[in-house]
């Protein structure tokens, strides 16, 4: 068997003659989490669906878990939609058992699974009543349920994180991690880049349509260098970004992350920020993905 | 196949474990139960009786009117009218109108009636008959009266007329009043129902009454259950369940395993009123009329289960389309409005056809697929149709089913996952042709 979970070659879809997704190519390696990353509109979602079969590409080839797309496969992966939706009226572990029997699931199976997850969603109780019963966190975390029942070889997670509060991020994320720790595969796409940041081996980066970026997230991020300086700071430290080394700064307002065009210009820097404004921190840091996709960003609009 | 069974299973579930499903399965046999009571209580409570004034210029009538209200039963037997149905022999010979004679003095019919129509609309009286001194000759009476629709009434005051003045034109001729007796009497009419399994005794009205009832229960069912599954399959697009089912079976299985899940959920109310139905008929026969009984029989039963089966897929499947096509509730109402009108025609003809089932027009219409279902189970509950029609027209029946099951599962698939826009006709036609 291939060791590739996922392979997207050349992947095109027009939308009413605007280029939604345009040649877009990459693979995810199995056991790895991959992280799809880039703006609102960039067309993550369509390149899911389109790994999904929910909707056809105009031109190009997507083959999972070693084969092209077909009905057996579907059992094996866990697709989260980014618009999350279950029946209302249907209860609790109703909703498991139907969308497990559709996963091939067996009824018992889906049961005791059931119970288990629910257990570790702190969701057990709720059993017996109707999702539209549920709180809208409650019902995010049954939806994430029913993705994972059948305990897919491939996680599709469109937007994982987005509407969870920050307690179920967290809880979220350390699933993400156990199912690698399984052996599984996780791809998911995101626009909070912060979160991708802490979890993701690889990563590809798209832009209204095209990859700008792609690699393990150790790589790409070699690639920019250890040239930045994360300052924590009080006061006005506006000057900064005219100073004649600084490269590239982004400031936000009590912490700013400067790139310099030379490592050697650190010291520099902090002679020139004491007294002016008070330093709480001073870390050499790597390059956050937020710089590097702007960065990216801004190289492509220039070329 | 598995999948197919897991969404027929939910399917069902979800429908059988409603409150509403529940209630209509005890309620309707209810009802029905209700409706073949009711005119017999009716009867028995007795109607409030109608007061008619009588103006005799002739003087000899008011007594053939008023002596003899007893002869009026039977006399609408045969009749297809809905107050047949309401007759019951002991009621009428209770007297159900009281004729109260106008005394005359002198006065001219005009200013009678100009009097007498103030009265019936201050509803002292019910009615103003008035009998012309040549009445004899001309055979014209007039009647006036807020309502001039009670045929039972009209017809006994016609009939009870014509029969007195032939009594006395024969009485004038010096003939035997025993032989004018024997010349006048009422003929009885009994209406007999030839079925294959038998003839029995019928009352044509009462026919009429049940097969009505029968299309209305039929006309409603299938509205319901389809508008069901166009609302089912609106939520699973709306709530964009569609890509979590169509990312895990074949839309085939999903669109299939709906409709079949529903309208075995439908069958199973059906098969529950029948048993009820039976169960109601059986311990209460005694009270229920005879007519109704020989109507329902096992085969008007398999009847009703076959043209529920046939008219739940033809119609279930366009409202399924119309479900995956639109993207909101109104828009949804606004096409099940105009399936609804494809689905009323058939009703409505079969209302007006009634009284004449085997007319070409019918027998056509019942066997065009769309208005079969009710249609040709009416023909079926009144007129009996030829064998061959009625195998013919499932025929047909099933062939489109058929058809539209295959385009439905095409159009479902795309319109599933097709947001935002309403699609136009060219759009949906260019859905079929997707791989």
């Amino acid at each position: 068997m291939s060791e590739l979970a996922l392979s997207l070659k050349d992947l095109v879809k027009d939308f009413d003659g605007k280029r939604a997704v345009d040649n877009i190519t990459f693979t995810a390696k199995k056991g790895e989490i991959l992280g799809l990353l880039g703006p609102n509109g960039a067309g993550k979602t369509t390149t899911m669906r389109m790994v999904m079969d929910i909707i056809a590409p105009d031109a190009g080839s997507v083959e999972i878990l070693g084969e092209p797309f077909s009905e057996k496969v579907k059992d094996r992966i866990g697709y989260l939609p980014e618009e999350r939706g279950l029946y209302r009226k249907l209860k609790v572990m109703d909703t498991l058992l139907f969308f497990g029997e559709l996963k091939g699931m067996k009824a018992a199976n889906v049961r005791e699974r059931g119970r288990r997850l629910l257990q570790q969603f702190q969701l057990e109780g709720y059993q017996d009543k109707k999702v539209e019963e549920l709180s809208k966190g409650m019902a995010q975390k049954l939806q994430f349920i029913v993705t994972i029942l059948h305990d897919p070889e491939l996680l599709i997670l469109d937007e994982p994180f987005s509407g969870l509060d920050p307690l179920n991020i967290e809880l979220v994320k350390d699933i993400i991690l156990e199912r690698k720790r399984e052996g599984k595969t996780i791809i998911y796409s995101t626009h909070l880049m912060e979160y991708a940041e802490k979890t993701v081996d690889s990563l590809v980066m798209i832009d209204r349509g095209r990859k700008v970026l792609d690699g393990a997230l150790a790589v790409v991020k070699a690639e920019y260098g250890r040239k930045f300086v994360k300052i924590q700071y009080e006061g006005d430290a506006r000057f900064v970004a005219g100073l004649p080394y600084i490269k590239s700064c982004r400031d936000s307002g009590r912490e700013m992350e400067v790139e310099l065009d030379d490592l050697s210009k650190r010291e520099q820097l902090l002679r020139d920020l004491i007294g002016k404004v008070e330093i709480n921190g001073f870390v050499l840091s790597e390059p956050s993905l937020q710089n590097i996709f702007i960065r990216k960003v801004q190289e492509g609009a220039g070329a | 196949m598995k999948k197919l069974f897991a969404v027929i299973k939910k399917e069902y579930k979800v429908i059988v474990h409603k409150k509403s499903f529940i209630i209509m399965t005890i309620l309707t046999p209810v009802l029905m139960a209700g409706m073949m009571f009711v005119p017999v209580l009716l009867m028995k409570v007795g109607r409030s009786e109608k007061k008619i004034a009588v103006a005799d210029y002739t003087g000899a009538y008011f007594q053939a009117l008023s002596a003899k209200p007893q002869e009026n039963k039977d006399k609408n037997k045969g009749m297809r009218t809905m107050e047949s149905v309401n007759r019951q022999p002991d009621i009428e010979s209770s007297g159900l109108i009281s004729f109260q004679e106008v005394t005359l003095a002198g006065r001219d019919a005009a200013a009678l009636v100009r009097e007498y129509e103030q009265k019936v609309l201050k509803k002292e009286i019910d009615g103003l008959l008035l009998i012309p001194a040549d009445v004899t000759s001309k055979r014209q009476v007039s009647y006036y009266s807020t309502s001039v629709s009670d045929f039972t009434t009209l017809r006994y005051i016609e009939s009870t007329l014509r029969t007195a003045i032939s009594k006395q034109l024969l009485l004038e001729k010096k003939i035997d009043p025993a032989v004018v007796d024997e010349a006048t009497r009422e003929v009885n009419m009994e209406t007999f129902k030839v079925k294959r399994e038998g003839t029995t005794k019928s009352d044509s009205g009462m026919d009429y009454m049940m097969s009505l009832f029968m299309i209305v229960i039929l006309f409603m069912v299938l509205i319901n259950y389809g508008q069901m599954i166009m609302r089912g399959v609106l939520e699973e697009k709306t709530s964009r369940i569609s890509e979590l089912l169509i990312s895990s079976a074949r839309s085939t299985a999903i669109f299939y395993g709906k409709i079949l899940g529903i309208g075995l959920a439908g069958l199973t109310q059906v098969a529950l009123w029948i048993v009820l139905g039976a169960v109601l008929v059986s311990r209460f026969s005694g009270l229920i009329d005879s007519a109704i009984l020989s109507f329902l029989t096992i085969e008007i039963a398999l009847y009703f289960v076959i043209f529920f089966i046939l008219g739940f897929f033809t119609y279930a499947i366009p409202y399924a389309f119309i479900g995956a096509a639109v993207n909101t509730d109104q828009e949804a109402q606004q096409f099940a409005s105009v399936l609804s009108v494809i689905i009323i025609v058939p009703y409505l003809l079969g209302i007006s056809a009634i009284q004449n089932p085997n007319s070409t027009l019918t027998t056509v219409a019942s066997l065009f697929p769309l208005f079969t279902p009710i249609l040709m189970f009416m023909r079926i509950t009144t007129a009996l149709p030829p064998l061959w029609q009625i195998l013919t027209s499932m025929g047909l029946c099933v062939l489109t089913i058929w058809g539209l099951a295959w385009l439905g599962a095409k159009i479902f698939r795309v319109g599933m996952l097709m947001y935002g826009k309403k699609p136009n006709l060219g759009e949906i036609l260019r859905w079929v042709r997707y791989k």
